[in-house]
Order: C-alpha cells, then sequence, then structure tokens
C-alpha cells in the first residue's frame, strides 16, 4: 500500500494534511503477513489437542471399566468379573462418559448464547423441571417411570419459558434469562412442598436431586449417544454462529447471521442434551458450568473447538468423578463430588483473575 | 437527485415497542458518497441507522440497491450493509484476528474454512486500521479505541456496499479519528456509500459531502456541511449558540460553540450596559454578561483587537475603528451617544495612552453615578496609564467623582443588579 492513494473529494488542501498522517501509519513496519495463521493455529494447536483429549478419554473410560470397589479386572478369572465389568461398570462407564459429555457441551453452547461465561446449561429451568417431575413420579407413581417424568419436566421447563419469555414478539437474552430463574425458583418450591409430603421417599428425591448412575442400564448408555451425536453435531456446526452471537445478537446479525433461527436452533438442541442427561442421571451440578471455562483456558474461545473439546473433557470429568464416588466413596451421589471438584476449581479462578475467559 | 440509489428511504417509521423514534424520514442514499447524521442526543440518528441495517424493524419504503431490504436473506444483507457499533460487549477474550475473521462468515459455508482470500482480506483491514501488531491479542486487553478499531477493521473486512458508523471515532485519538475518516473518504471515492453518526460537527463538516440533521426523529436540514452548519439551524436544533466559519486551512465549516445561556434576567427588566474595553480586557466580561442576558454595547474597538472579536461573535454592537489609528471624532460623537443611552457604563480597565485618551476624556462627561469601574485585584490604576499619569489621575477623579469600583464579576453583577435609577435620558 502505498502513501499516494487517491484522496476522493477532500478540498486539495487538506491533502498534504491527511497524507501525512497516513504516511505516520504506513510507516509503521507491520509483520509480513501469514495468509494462513488461522489454519496453523488449527494444525498446530486445536486438532492435536482434541486428538490429545480423545486419546485421554479412551484411556480413561477403559481404566474406569476396570476399576471399581470389586478390584481391577484386567486379568481377574474370579468369577462374577464378566458380570461386573460387562454388565454394570461398561454401561454405567459409558453413560457417565456421555451425560457428562452432554452437558458440557450444551454449557458450552449456552454461554455463547447468554453471552456470559458464568451461564449454567440448567440456567433455563431444565434441572429444576427435570426434579419435579422425577418428585412426581417418586411420590405418586411409587418411583416409576422417573426418567421419563424427569425428561417431560425438563422440556415442559424450557417450553413454559419460551412461551413466557416470547409472548411480545420479540425475546431478548435478558428476558429468557430472568423467566428461566423465576420459572425454576416457581418449581423448585414445587419440589420443595413435594419433599415435604414425601414421607419415607424423601430420601429418594434428595438423591436424585444430587445426581448418580445407581441404575445406569444399557439402554440407558445408548440413548444419551443417541442424544449426544446428532445435538453434538448441531451444536458444533453452529460454532460460528456461537461465536458472532456470543458478542451480541445485532452483531451477529450485522454480520449475515440468522441470529433469530440460530438462538432456537442451538436452545433445542440444548435442551435435547440437558433433558436426556437429567432424565438419566438427575440434576447433576457443575460440569455444565465448569468444564467449557476449562477448555477456554486451554484453546480460546472459539466455539469450533470449545464444542468438540467439551464434549471430551466433560465426559473425562465425569467418568472420572462416578468412579471415584462408587470406588472410594460407597456409591456417593456423584453430583456431590462434582460439586466438591467444581467449587474448588472455581474458588481457584476467582481467586487467580477474576472470571476471566 | 439523479442517478442511482444505493440506500432508498421513504416515509420510513422505526422505533422500539410503542415508542416511534424516527418519524417519517425520507432520505436516499448515491453510490460514492460520505453522508454525516448529526442530531442533538435522542433525535434519532442511531435508530435510524439501526433501521437501515434491519435490526430493528422499521415500516414504510427502505430498498437497498432496488430491492425492498425485508426480501434480502441475512446472509446477503451481511453481504451488503457493514455496520460498526459504538461499542460491543467482549465476555469472551477472542483474538483481534478471530472477530475481525467474523466478517467473512456470511460469504463462506458453515461447512468449509476461510480460503486464503478470506484472510487477505481481513489482514488488509486490520493493517488500513493499524492493528497489525495487535493481531493476537486478546479483545478483552484492548482500550476503548482499539477496540473500536477492531470493530472497524470487521466492518471493512466485510467488503460491502454500503457502511453504516455508529459514531465511529467517538473512543479514539485524533491521528485515529482523521485516519479512520481518511480511510472511509477514500471508500466513498470508490464507490461505496458511507453514513455515519456524528456528535463531533466539525469532523462531520470536514469529512462529510452532506448532513442531514435531525431533530424528534425527523430531517431538519439535508444538504452539503456549509449550508446545514450555520448558526441558525444549531440554534433551532441544539439551542446552543455557536460562531461558524471557514476553516483557513481545510476550507470547510468550522463551528466554535459559545457558553450556553443560563441565568437570563426577565426581557422586561435588561439593563443596557456599555462596556468599555480595549487589548482583550473585556473579553471575559462581555461573555459573562452575555451568558447572564444583559443588553450589551461595547465601545469604541480596534478591529485587531480581541474585545471586538468578541463583540462580533456576541452580536454585540460596537464602534469599529482601524488598528493603530487616531480615533475619529465621529467615532467619539457616537460615543457620547452611547453614554447616554446606557443604563449602566463600565469601564473595564485597559491599558490607556495618549491614543485613547480621548475615550476617558470624553467618559468625564457621562453621570459617574452610573459608571462602573472594573479594577482586577491586585492591580492599581497607574499599572494601566501609559499616558505620563494623566490616565492614572482621570481614573481616581473618576471613583471621587462617584463611580463604583469593584474587582470582580460578581461585584460588577451586584451593582448592575442594584440600579434601580433606570434614568431614561434625553435621547438623540
Amino acid at each position: 500500500m502505498s502513501g499516494n492513494r487517491k484522496i476522493n473529494g477532500t478540498p486539495d488542501r487538506l491533502l498534504p494534511h491527511i497524507r501525512s498522517i497516513q504516511s505516520i501509519r504506513l510507516s509503521q513496519d507491520s509483520a509480513p503477513l501469514t495468509e494462513t495463521d488461522g489454519v496453523i493455529l488449527l494444525l498446530t494447536k486445536t486438532i492435536p489437542l482434541i486428538i490429545c483429549l480423545a486419546v485421554v478419554a479412551v484411556l480413561t473410560i477403559v481404566l474406569c471399566i476396570f476399576t471399581g470397589p470389586a478390584g481391577f479386572g484386567f486379568v481377574s478369572t474370579a468369577p462374577g468379573t464378566a458380570d461386573i465389568v460387562g454388565g454394570i461398570r461398561l454401561p454405567r462407564v459409558f453413560a457417565a462418559f456421555f451425560v457428562g459429555a452432554s452437558l458440557a457441551v450444551a454449557g458450552a453452547a449456552m454461554q455463547a448464547l447468554f453471552r456470559n461465561p458464568m451461564a449454567d446449561p440448567y440456567i433455563l429451568g431444565t434441572s429444576s423441571g427435570g426434579a419435579l417431575g422425577a418428585s412426581l413420579a417418586i411420590v405418586f407413581l411409587g418411583g416409576f417411570f422417573v426418567p421419563v417424568f424427569a425428561w417431560i419436566g425438563a422440556v415442559a421447563a424450557i417450553l413454559i419459558v419460551w412461551s413466557i419469555a416470547g409472548r411480545r414478539g420479540v425475546i431478548s437474552v435478558e428476558t429468557l434469562l430472568l423467566t428461566g430463574i423465576a420459572v425454576s425458583f416457581f418449581f423448585s418450591a414445587l419440589v420443595s412442598f413435594l419433599i415435604t409430603i414425601a414421607g419415607q421417599n424423601v430420601h429418594q428425591i434428595i438423591f436424585w436431586l444430587m445426581g448418580g448412575f445407581w441404575n445406569a442400564s444399557q439402554s440407558d448408555a445408548f440413548l444419551a449417544a443417541g442424544i449426544l451425536v446428532p445435538a453434538g453435531a448441531l451444536l458444533f456446526f453452529m460454532g460460528r454462529d456461537l461465536n458472532a452471537l456470543s458478542l451480541g445478537e445485532e452483531t451477529a446479525a450485522h454480520l449475515g447471521i440468522d441470529a433469530t433461527r440460530v438462538r432456537w436452533i442451538v436452545l433445542g438442541g440444548s435442551t435435547l442434551l440437558v433433558a436426556g442427561a437429567v432424565s438419566i442421571a438427575g440434576a447433576i451440578g457443575f460440569i455444565g458450568l465448569v468444564t467449557p471455562h476449562i477448555v477456554r483456558m486451554l484453546i480460546g474461545p472459539d466455539n469450533r473447538a470449545v464444542i468438540p473439546a467439551s464434549l471430551l473433557v466433560g465426559g473425562i470429568f465425569l467418568v472420572l468423578s462416578d468412579t471415584i464416588a462408587r470406588t472410594f466413596f460407597s456409591d456417593l451421589p456423584v453430583g456431590i463430588i462434582t460439586a466438591f471438584i467444581g467449587a474448588s476449581f472455581f474458588i481457584w479462578l476467582i481467586h487467580q483473575r477474576g472470571v476471566a475467559t | 437527485m439523479t442517478g442511482r440509489q444505493c440506500i432508498n428511504a421513504e416515509n420510513l417509521h422505526a422505533g422500539y415497542g410503542m415508542q416511534e423514534i424516527v418519524k417519517s424520514i425520507s432520505c436516499s442514499f448515491a453510490p460514492g458518497t460520505f453522508t454525516g447524521i448529526i442530531g442533538p442526543n435522542g433525535s434519532g440518528k442511531t435508530t435510524l441507522l439501526r433501521a437501515f441495517s434491519r435490526v430493528i424493524p422499521a415500516s414504510g419504503i427502505l430498498e437497498l440497491n432496488g430491492k425492498e431490504i425485508g426480501d434480502y436473506t441475512p446472509a446477503e444483507l451481511g453481504m451488503a450493509v457493514g455496520f460498526v457499533p459504538q461499542d460491543e460487549e467482549r465476555p469472551f477474550s477472542y483474538t483481534v484476528l478471530q472477530v475481525v475473521l467474523m466478517a467473512r462468515y456470511a460469504r463462506t459455508s458453515r461447512f468449509s474454512a476461510l480460503a486464503p482470500a478470506d484472510y487477505a482480506r481481513c489482514h488488509t483491514a486490520l493493517e488500513e486500521t493499524g492493528l497489525t501488531h495487535l493481531k493476537d491479542r486478546s479483545i478483552r486487553a484492548l482500550s476503548g479505541g482499539e477496540w473500536q478499531r477492531v470493530l472497524i477493521a470487521r466492518a471493512l473486512a466485510q467488503e460491502t456496499q454500503v457502511l453504516l458508523l455508529d459514531e465511529p471515532t467517538s473512543h479514539l485519538d485524533l491521528t485515529h479519528q482523521s485516519e479512520v475518516l481518511s480511510l472511509m473518504r477514500n471508500l466513498a471515492g470508490s464507490g461505496s456509500t458511507i453514513i455515519g453518526v456524528f456528535h463531533d460537527l466539525n469532523l462531520a463538516a470536514l469529512f462529510c459531502d452532506r448532513l442531514i440533521m435531525i431533530r424528534n426523529g425527523q430531517v431538519v436540514a439535508d444538504d452539503i456541511p456549509s449550508h446545514v452548519l450555520t448558526p441558525e439551524k444549531i440554534r433551532e436544533v441544539y439551542g446552543a449558540d455557536v460562531i461558524t466559519s471557514v476553516h483557513p486551512a481545510t476550507g470547510r465549516t468550522f463551528l466554535m460553540p459559545l457558553a450556553v445561556t443560563t441565568g437570563r434576567i426577565a426581557p422586561d427588566n435588561i439593563p443596557n450596559v456599555l462596556v468599555i474595553s480595549g487589548g482583550g480586557s473585556g473579553t471575559d466580561l462581555l461573555h459573562f454578561l452575555s451568558r447572564k442576558g444583559f443588553s450589551l454595547t461595547a465601545g469604541i474597538l480596534a478591529t485587531t483587537d480581541t474585545d471586538y472579536l468578541t463583540a462580533k461573535a456576541l452580536e454585540i454592537p460596537c464602534i469599529p475603528i482601524l488598528p493603530f489609528s487616531q480615533i475619529p471624532a465621529h467615532s467619539l460623537k457616537k460615543m457620547r451617544s452611547l453614554f447616554s443611552r446606557a443604563d449602566r457604563i463600565i469601564l473595564s480597565m485597559h491599558p490607556v495612552g495618549t491614543g485613547n485618551l480621548p475615550v476617558l476624556i470624553a467618559l468625564r462627561e457621562a453621570d459617574p453615578a452610573r459608571i462602573i469601574v472594573h479594577l482586577p485585584e491586585g492591580r492599581d490604576f497607574p499599572s494601566y496609564d501609559f499616558a505620563k499619569g494623566v490616565a492614572a489621575a482621570h481614573f481616581q477623579d473618576l471613583c471621587a467623582a462617584g463611580a463604583h469600583c469593584t474587582g470582580s464579576f460578581n461585584g460588577i453583577l451586584g451593582l448592575l443588579d442594584t440600579a434601580p435609577n433606570k434614568i431614561q435620558q434625553f435621547s438623540e
């Protein structure tokens, strides 16, 4: 670029003045342009990191399948080993992986959508809706159909939030958030009421609220995977739209993105993921909040990288937490472990640098 | 206007919810023009801009290149119209380059990576805004001005026919202001349609071909800057007093605000005050009294005197004379007639030599009770005497004869307020 650019429409007397300003700027030596630095970043950082995480995920799953209160089963030929490993641990570990992955992916998408790195996938009332559904099933149906009712409750909560927030046509993200919080409190009040009348079922509700994989079956693992694969892919391909949306809905619109449509798609995908996770394992906290944080610290905020990486880290996090819970704490609700680790991490994060990323 | 219009708005209404901010605006914008939208706070400038970019709903006709703007898909609009907001949230630590690359989303399929040409365009935009050295910096670590330049770079990288700027230079320092606006001028020169909202009227006048002045959501003036930026229109729209002039270096209209008028005295009770000053001694006093709403007259002033320029700017009548010349007899005669018409005469102390001594002598003929001598604190009469003691003697006599002497503007104000003896002297 030369300093003699034609300056149109400016009075001639002004030209030397403007040129001198431009030459100051243009004379600053700029670094040689790399046309492909995005690709280089992808090849040197993002993709290797995701491959590493995938390897770690596979190792974690294998290790945890052979870990448990019944001891290591790698070379064991003791009777019952195959039943414990194949019938109990295998589905449980996979269910934990897919549930953790679902919560983390939904968390990453919600944080971008709500332009808030502190947003939680439960923020629109999914967990309290699921809790209400589960509590109703426990109190009135004797504990049958808990997952089904939890799923219905979670989805119903979101639908109620959407319809309340959307009554006046254009919905702002802020309205959605506030409505979600209000509906959450309302459902929590109903759950508290059910707890008071639950009688001897009360511990069942409380255990559900903390979340765990005691009853995880093969079908749970397949269900979680069946939701995660399409919904995760959908959110992954919405990655760049989420990037633009995370700077503001108007910004996204100015950049040529159909902000309203993307918002509904992302909310729909996240709701399916969270409702599925809640119906399988209860309201496990902190995975969806903390995992995207850790991932962004590792590879930055580009959602096309954050979503696949969160999937893997969330899965690893929950599989490890569940293994710790069942191996060392006689099957404590895993939500206690994730909350303990997650809250500690959060306090450390705040201590380190305020709430960054 | 003739020729193809890039944006054509007719009878456009827009607002938020029930509140209508833009009321029936019609205007069109040709390719290759840089238009500034000006107007006071809350007049609807930004709302109009946001209606043009379709982020708020508008009724009426709004066409972009002959096609109704509602018929554009979001991606088509992203390739046709760029927008630079005043500010934008930055909740996540994207790098500068990542943010600028978002400009190319509209042109790329979501299933494919950006092409080298996209990167090249973004690097050019970064270079044009002087941000190349910051391209890997986190946006959260940028200053307000750097961030605003990133937003400008992103809009440039969109390569759109239309560029909408919402106070694009509000956070920028002097150099970057000129740089960014020169860049916009160049873009207009190569056929783009640039529309910017401006608060700085001088910048708008310097860089825009055309200004649209808006008040209460309606167009008040739409013309070249020198026709829009007149003191009358500025007074009407902004309620502020300005002086306008043609800048000697740029040939463009520029304006200077004058202090806002406050504490006006009721119109039926305005004393006529004559201020006799010189050598710039009366500048502040004239501004002060003008703000207070007094009806002012100035005395004999050389046309090179600062006081003369002040009187001219404030539209205070005075008796101009050529600099470094003797005071003509007819000027002194005029002066005497002013003495008789003024309710109060303020002698703002200024150096008096043989040249302007006749004014002082003439002043002795006026009623001393109506004279206020403004002697700044810490100064004495001899320090103003350049007539070998004659002037100082006159000053002393004036005070001895009953003229009020005060050292402060508030003192003057007090004396003016306690001047009930509004003596209607013989008139000429």
